[in-house]
């Protein structure tokens, strides 16, 4: 026998500010320890982001020397080594969200999770932060590592590291709700593994990874950089390696409203995928 | 052999019927998959723009070296779509379904998954030749048969790195990252590495052989250089069926029950 309860919208988070802050940490030191625990597999992935340095080492040592001279906007060659370190530890330290939200849904384990004391959306962020706040760490230092013996130290400025983790912290927010999204469309779409990898694309190329946006064709270059994906990596990483007040605080308004916007995109998806969730039970 | 090919295609046959099952997820990820592939296409057209030649490669050389790359890695694991899986298999005891299997083990292994994806490189890789190469039927032919190779060399290359399971218990990770390191390296113009690097993509990470060798047979076809290239890949491939079943030798049965539906 089973009965039928239609979910009609989700747990809401405790009264208590403080008090919800505390579920919320707790679950992100949670997600930090478990994602210490399987320490092997992210320094497998540090093995990828050295080869990638190397690739990009190499392929703008060659570049610069094959044309003397040449100059990439304002970028040395120790610029750029180091704004690709950045973008690199950025791009290689997304873990797979989506994938677990698409599991979630698949499976019905999100029903159980609607019912618990906490949001679920804030429960999967305090989550994903703890995931990627270990990853970032690892590929920092292994970036940085890599920088410093390429082309000696970074060129960054007290107000570049100052800015760093705030736009970082921005940056990877949006991440989040792109990814949440792309995990909630498993309520529709047979797999969302292909819109990840769209959109993980559009981030590299877009958000200047594999070619920062000064080289992009005009008028190429200005509408890549008014897209959102700019916000995600191309943004930070100049920021910190060549900081500019100007550009930071138009960057942190593009942040702003990238975040708002899709913030309300996914929370309007998540009320309709929501009323989708039955819960049978018996 | 024809007995072998009929095997490999009534596998494959199979293995598409079961993908067809989820019509829309197939094609789906087909397309993304050639959507990713054009979006690296379209980095190094910008990047052509503005360097125009790079230590003597252009960019047609490089169009060339993706379609050959991406056809190469679609053929490896389109039909051969469990090699990337090895390792696991290796680890969870999966393989003692294939052990009491007529055929011979690894043949029936790599064979038994397509992955869909791979499709879409497959696609790619024989459009943007047809269509931004517009090659002659010569070169086309030879397209055809350095796909064929840069698979083997692909395929062979997997088979060793989830061998390693036999060795080293779970790899899974380290295979896969060293695969893409593979896939990173062959996508780049050769001339563009130096030093150690360079050393290391012609021996450990063979990824020298997927990207300088094809890419100078179709600009200036030369038989030794046809002739080191099958070399190696048969080489490569030797020694991952050698490394395979030596290593079959440690595998533990996983005591599991399974059924090879085909």
């Amino acid at each position: 026998m089973t009965s039928q309860l239609s979910v009609a919208r989700p747990a809401r988070a405790g009264r208590g500010g403080l008090r919800a802050f505390g579920k919320y940490w707790a679950i992100f030191r949670m997600s930090v320890a478990s994602s210490l625990a399987y320490i092997t597999e992210i320094v497998f992935r540090a093995l990828l982001l050295v080869a990638l340095m190397v690739i990009f080492v190499q392929l703008w040592e060659t570049t610069y020397s094959a044309q003397p001279g040449t100059r990439l906007g304002d970028f040395t060659l120790r610029d750029i080594i180091w704004y690709l370190a950045i973008v690199e530890m950025l791009a290689t330290s997304v873990p797979a969200l989506n994938r677990r939200i698409d599991g979630e849904v698949r499976s019905g384990d999100l029903a159980y999770l609607l019912g618990r004391p906490c949001s679920y959306v804030f429960y999967q962020y305090a989550h994903y932060l703890g995931e990627r706040v270990v990853r970032l760490a690892m590929a920092g230092l292994v970036a940085a590592l890599l920088a410093l013996v390429f082309v000696g130290p970074p060129p960054f400025s007290l107000w570049g590291l100052l800015a760093g983790p705030l736009v970082v912290f921005l940056s990877i927010s949006i991440d989040f709700v792109a990814l949440f999204a792309i995990g909630l469309l498993a309520f529709w779409t047979e797999e969302t593994e292909s819109f990840a990898l769209i959109y993980s694309r559009l981030v590299l190329v877009l958000g200047g990874v594999l070619l920062p946006l000064e080289l992009f064709p005009e008028p190429l270059g200005t509408i890549a950089r008014a897209l959102p994906f700019a916000a995600l990596l191309y943004g930070p990483a100049r920021t910190i390696v060549k900081f500019d007040l100007g550009h930071f605080g138009a960057l942190l308004a593009q942040q702003g409203l990238t975040l708002l916007v899709l913030s309300l995109v996914v929370a309007g998806v998540y009320r309709l995928a929501v009323r989708r969730v039955n819960i049978n039970g018996g | 052999m024809v007995r072998y090919l009929r095997f490999i295609g009534g596998y494959l046959s199979a293995n598409m019927q079961a993908a067809m099952e989820y019509r829309a997820g197939f094609w789906s990820q087909v397309v993304s998959m050639m959507l990713n592939d054009g979006l690296w296409l379209t980095f190094w057209f910008f990047y052509f723009n503005h360097y125009r030649v790079i230590r003597g490669w252009v960019v047609t050389d490089v169009i060339v070296l993706w379609a050959v790359a991406t056809c190469g890695f679609g053929i490896a694991t389109g039909v051969f779509g469990r090699a990337p899986r090895l390792a696991a298999l290796i680890t969870s005891g999966g393989l003692d379904s294939y052990l009491t299997l007529p055929k011979n083990v690894l043949l029936h292994v790599l064979v038994s998954a397509t992955i869909a994806s791979a499709w879409g490189d497959m696609l790619f890789g024989l459009l943007a030749f047809l269509v931004l190469i517009r090659p002659s039927p010569e070169h086309a032919l030879l397209f055809l048969l350095l796909v064929l190779l840069i698979a083997v060399i692909f395929t062979a290359f997997l088979v060793l790195l989830g061998s390693l399971a036999f060795w080293l218990g779970n790899s899974e990770g380290l295979a896969q990252q060293l695969m893409g390191a593979l896939i990173s390296f062959s996508t780049y113009p050769t001339p563009v590495f130096h030093g150690a690097v360079k050393l290391l993509l012609f021996t450990v990470i063979p990824a020298g052989f997927i990207s300088y060798f094809p890419v100078e047979l179709l600009r200036e076809f030369r038989w030794p250089l046809l002739a080191g290239l099958l070399a190696f890949t048969l080489g490569i491939a030797s020694l991952a069926w050698l490394v395979f079943y030596r290593g079959l030798r440690r595998y533990e049965s996983g005591n599991r029950l399974g059924g090879q539906m085909a």
